[in-house]
């Protein structure tokens, strides 16, 4: 039988693959751990986005014209469905500016400045998104020279698609909801119920029915499918009141304890192309 | 220009494979509604066809092969995933098996993207084991099977059978 290794080739696979379960191992030990990127990966990363900024400019055209000409083929039942819900979004912006101002001057009688519902955005391109098995991340082209740090909630469409995990000069990478991993999906929100709201958090992201799941919930108010769910701003750092879905499935978990929700993403986390990056008010100060 | 000539292939090679790799990315999110159309999750593998190549046309001994792949799968990790070694350990793995299986293959179209096929399957396995080690897999293997795997393989082999006789006579245009 031909030999596949020789004895030096075997020392050498040993000690290379206790290398590298040291590399992943250490690499995401560190990651945890620390806000800032090693320069090092930071100095790459900014170099790398440079570049595939410029190679996005032509696949970002074609990717856009295939979604255009996907798009063109329910553009007529869409478009009577829109027209119909335009009216009532015009009547809501009136409101929503009345509300508003009263709301301004309200806090400025209660000599409130900032509070959670308070946030800028800032918006972004994709420039990348990770071809891997696990763990996609998008890179935008926004970093912390705009302002950016990590942990901020990004947005795109609708609602909530993930939160930045890593902040570099130029570029921020976004970890999405669907990303099980790490605390990339720990958002605290809230159910608006017909009978009062339910707090909790996002748990779990399952993967098999594409929704976000909220666990452990021991609330007696009543949940229905359908109920819209939003960022509670409970904790501090995420501004509440950030869309995150609409309840898709009420269960009991697996004991018969506590309930246990299925919510579907309102933003497609498949297709992203511009998000928008919310900076809350509160943090910056 | 002789010294060119004989340095010319160091060069566009590499220089091919760094491009290959910021590509794979912009692919994946700029296609984003079709590759990553739930529930699918399809890969675009160039880099790894690139290397493939390499591979098949028997060029490997005239590049410092082994450093480019090392070198190739560590910037994957730092700019992609943020945990060094992870794909790495895909790229040489996929690169060792392709290799030592290369003497049982001849030159036909056919055999080479069965070789081509066997590469990217070992990445692709790598890659989900890869993720038990640090946790954070949540895809039982049935569904990656049939949602991730089959589908990133049919996409990767008819690239790969496209830009098979371009990069052969690429390579002899070079050498």
């Amino acid at each position: 039988m031909r030999k596949f290794f020789s004895s030096k080739t075997a020392v050498t696979i040993i000690i290379g693959f206790f290398v590298i379960v040291g590399l992943i191992a250490g690499s995401n030990w560190w990651a945890r751990r620390t806000n800032t990127t090693p320069f090092f990966q930071r100095f790459m990363n900014d170099l790398a986005g440079g570049i595939s900024r410029v190679i996005s400019v032509p696949t970002n055209a074609v990717g856009k014209s295939a979604d255009s000409a996907g798009n063109l083929l329910n553009t007529f039942a869409e478009n009577k469905k829109l027209k119909s819900e335009i009216d009532s979004y015009a009547q809501d912006k009136v409101r929503l500016q009345t509300v508003e101002s009263e709301n301004q001057s309200l806090k400025k009688q209660l000599k409130l400045k900032e509070t959670l519902t308070d946030y800028d955005t800032v918006s972004a391109v994709t420039i990348s998104r990770s071809p891997t098995t696990w763990k996609s991340q998008l890179v935008i082209d926004k970093g912390a020279r705009a302002g950016l740090r990590k942990g901020m909630p990004v947005l795109a469409g609708s609602g909530i698609i993930g939160r930045i995990s890593e902040v570099n000069t130029v570029n921020a990478k976004v970890a999405l909801i669907s990303d099980t991993s790490e605390d990339a999906n720990r958002f605290a929100i809230t159910i608006k119920g017909t009978h009062g709201d339910v707090n909790g958090i996002i748990s779990d992201f399952d993967s098999e029915r594409g929704q976000l799941v909220m666990g452990q919930i021991t609330s007696s108010n009543e949940i229905k499918k359908g109920d819209t769910v939003q960022t509670s701003g409970l904790g501090g750092v995420i501004p509440a009141g950030l869309f995150v879905g609409k309840v898709a499935e009420v269960t009991t978990d697996d004991y018969g304890l506590s309930k246990k929700v299925y919510i579907e993403p309102s933003a497609d986390l498949g297709n992203i192309t511009t998000v928008l990056v919310a900076v809350s008010h509160m943090e910056t100060k | 220009m002789a010294f060119w000539q004989l340095i010319r292939f160091r060069v566009i090679y590499p220089l091919v494979l760094f491009f290959l790799l910021f590509l794979d990315g912009n692919l994946m999110s700029s296609l984003g509604g079709v590759l990553n159309h739930f529930p699918f999750h399809i890969l675009p593998l160039l880099t790894l066809i690139w290397l493939f190549y390499a591979i098949e046309f028997e060029v490997t001994n005239r590049i410092p092969f082994w450093v480019y792949v090392v070198v190739i799968g560590l910037l994957f990790d730092i700019y992609y995933t943020g945990i060094l070694g992870s794909y790495t350990i895909a790229f040489l793995a996929a690169c060792v098996v392709m290799e030592r299986l290369r003497p049982y293959f001849d030159e036909r179209l056919m055999s080479g993207l069965l070789l081509c096929l066997i590469g990217l399957i070992i990445y692709l396995l790598v890659t989900y084991a890869t993720g038990f080690i640090i946790n954070i897999a949540d895809v039982s293997l049935g569904r990656f099977l049939l949602y991730e795997l089959v589908p990133t393989l049919v996409l990767n082999i008819i690239i790969a059978a496209l830009g098979y006789y371009p990069a052969w006579s690429l390579f002899q245009v070079l050498s």
